[in-house]
């Protein structure tokens, strides 16, 4: 079994350690016995959408996701074709604003985006960095992890978080959060989310066992001390959430 | 009225909290909510420096206060690194004579580099030294461009600016300013330049300016450097105070090719924050010969480094900043480059001492493949997020039978009390160190 990673701008989009989610997923999924190739594309390459089986992109300053999306849509084509294919989409921190519409900078600037989802994004002024519970109905455990966002995201119809007991959503506190649609993911959460959250990695790797039309594993193997990490900083977070 | 007001309740609460051990910021608060243009209608000296930067302040600040004390001034500063508009206020009205003259030749402000043009709206520095800009607290502070962005308002036109040359992006603040008006200061290649990059990300890959590909001539650590830009032609300014010469592992420096200085640190944030100071105070007059007399070997007040005992063991604690990964890095590479056989103690329990959160992205940013030295016998995990730190190792390429873990810091350190001699380096943070500091013997 083989499958290829495809990472877009990791020298500018991998703020917050997100290169870490790739390495994680890389491990867990050579435990489920997958070989992985992981490839990069920097804003000067045409990325190879096309052997791509799982495409990610972390979060990056403000400034560099516009350099992001500039270098994005010439290819955006390549893209589309992938995910009409199944091809997995994860973009997290202010790189799921790229899969909408549009984001609208400080400055008032639109900035044309993917348009592979209807919602558009607004930037603003002020910085809000926060711890996040998050609750989805895709799989069991909820979420945890912190998001560093500066920015008001409106007009998602299928959020991937229905609600958050902690932290701010696409548009206001505890509101839903993210979007999911097909195999196409985003959260605003930044930073290795994959890394401490196992069971948002374990349903990664279903989707992308579900996509190459292999056969679902029974069970993942957990990798050691992730489990009680997620423990630990669930605890706390729900303590700080008030239960 | 209410500047006399203002005064005289600062100067009684900051006596009263004083005698109570309390902070420094509440005296200013209370003095702004008297009269909110106060520091617009105090006179201050005529030479007025603030120093901001994500690294380095308080020692800066600190070393050129010795200095210009050295050479006869007047310093009027924030010793005590309260860096907000409050603090701000606290120092300068306790420093004011009941008219409103701060009785001083210089004020010297440490100044938060988010809140500096919320300070500065009131008065201009006449010199503003900016030491370095990357990723410090980010769930505070906002990502380094952020932070350059909240610097900017800050800047006035016939500021001075004294600045780190080998910084891409803090360069960047003499884009539009006079050039007249701007002073570098940077290190020359030396032997610990290296060709390649070192670390786990690169916040200098791309130009600040146009996003192009950087390219570097040689780094000195994380992103600071030689660089220049290909594409929009941004690249490293010459520096009018340079470092010609740096040996570190002996702990010795010079000065625009002349004047040598001994390290009593050697570490590489050392040797910029001399430079900083230096150029501050080059720029204010002083001589090279009351400069070097002052910083040479010079051990910080505010030092951050601390010895203890722990059984046969002798032990330092280098006080790193949670939430930032340059901090850790530096503290990694002065273990590896001590050579002697060492355990590593690591301890991530609270991490932050003012606000809570449970945010670890940080410690991917960290460089723990520095550790992977055979001097550094035995690495210990500690902390409430020992769990973090432990997948954090599985991703580095030390060996596992080198790491132990555990909660209870406590635990840990009575293990190592009772076995061995081995020399111990213990990396934390200003919120932790309490911790670790109940459970050994202090030097």
């Amino acid at each position: 079994m083989e499958l290829t990673i495809l990472h877009l701008y990791p020298d500018c989009m991998s703020l917050y350690g997100e290169y870490a989610n790739l390495a994680v997923l890389r491990r867990h999924l050579r435990a489920a016995g997958v070989s992985v190739t992981v490839e990069t594309a920097l804003f000067e390459d045409a990325p190879p959408f096309e052997r791509a089986d799982l495409i990610y992109m972390g979060a990056g300053t403000e400034r560099a996701q516009k350099g992001a999306i500039t270098a994005l849509l010439p290819h955006q084509e390549g893209l589309r074709a992938a995910v009409d294919r199944g091809a997995a989409v994860l973009f997290t921190g202010n790189a799921m604003e790229l899969l909408g519409m549009s984001v609208t900078d400080e400055s008032g600037e639109a900035w044309p985006c993917l348009g592979l989802a209807e919602f558009t994004t607004v930037e603003t002024d002020r910085r809000d960095p926060g711890d996040v519970i998050a609750h989805t109905s895709l799989w069991d455990s909820p979420v945890v992890g912190f998001m560093n966002k500066c920015s008001v995201t409106r007009g998602v119809e299928t959020p991937l978080f229905d609600r958050l007991s902690l932290g701010l959503g696409n548009q206001v506190e505890h509101g839903p959060e993210g979007y999911a649609s097909g195999n196409v993911l985003g959260t605003h959460i930044t930073g290795p989310v994959l890394v401490k959250n196992p069971d948002f990695t374990g349903f990664l790797i279903r989707r992308l066992f579900e996509a190459k039309g292999w056969a679902a594993p029974e069970a993942l193997p957990d990798l050691p001390y992730e489990r009680e990490a997620y423990e630990v900083t669930l605890k706390e977070l729900s303590a700080r959430a008030g239960g | 009225m209410r500047l006399f007001l203002a005064i005289v309740v600062c100067k009684v609460l900051r006596f009263v909290g004083g005698l109570m051990g309390k902070g420094s910021s509440l005296p200013g608060q209370y003095a702004l909510k008297l009269c909110p243009d106060v520091l617009g209608r105090v006179r201050l000296p005529a030479h007025i420096i603030a120093v901001t930067g994500s690294n380095g302040k308080t020692s800066t600040v600190e070393m050129i206060a010795e200095i210009l004390k050295q050479d006869g001034r007047k310093v009027v500063y924030n010793k005590e690194g309260s860096n907000q508009i409050e603090g701000v206020a606290t120092l300068i009205l306790s420093s004011c004579s009941l008219g409103g003259r701060v009785r001083g030749d210089v004020l010297l402000l440490e100044s938060d580099e988010r809140y500096a043009k919320l300070t500065f709206r009131w008065f201009h520095p006449t010199h503003f030294i900016i030491t370095n800009l990357y990723r410090d607290q980010l769930t505070r502070n906002g990502h380094p461009e952020w932070v350059y962005d909240a610097i900017k308002p800050a800047i006035f036109p016939e500021t001075t600016l004294i600045l780190n040359a080998d910084d891409p992006l803090v360069s960047c603040f003499a884009r539009d300013h006079d050039p007249a008006k701007v002073k570098w200061f940077g290190l020359d290649r030396c032997p610990v330049s290296t060709r390649e990059h070192r670390g786990v990300y690169h916040d200098g890959a791309r130009c600040p300016v146009c996003r192009g590909r950087m390219e570097y001539a040689c780094y000195h650590y994380a992103h600071i450097g030689h660089y220049a830009c290909p594409a929009c032609g941004h690249r490293r300014h010459s520096a009018d105070f340079a470092v010609t010469a740096l040996d570190l592992k002996a702990g010795r420096l010079t000065i625009n090719g002349e004047t040598d200085i001994s390290l009593a640190f050697k570490s590489i944030y050392n040797v910029y924050n001399i430079l900083a100071a230096w150029s501050a105070c080059a720029v204010a007059g002083v001589s090279p010969a009351v400069m070097a007399g002052v910083i040479d070997n010079y051990l910080l007040k505010n030092g951050r480094m601390i010895t203890f005992r722990l059984g046969q063991h002798r032990g330092t604690l280098l006080t790193s900043k949670h939430e930032n990964s340059v901090a850790y890095d530096t503290n990694l590479a002065y273990i590896a480059d001590s050579g002697k056989p060492c355990a590593v103690l690591v301890l991530v329990d609270s991490i932050s001492r003012k606000y809570f959160t449970g945010e670890t992205s940080w410690l991917w940013d960290i460089d723990f493949d520095r550790l992977n030295v055979p001097h550094v016998e035995k690495i210990l995990l500690y902390g409430k997020y020992c769990n973090d730190l432990a997948v954090r190792f599985k991703y580095s390429q030390i060996p596992a039978d080198r790491v132990q873990m555990g909660e209870d810091v406590g635990e840990g350190l009575a293990l190592l009390r009772e076995s061995g001699d081995e020399d111990i380096y213990a990396v934390t943070c200003f919120s932790d160190r309490d911790k670790l500091l109940a459970c050994v013997d202090r030097d």
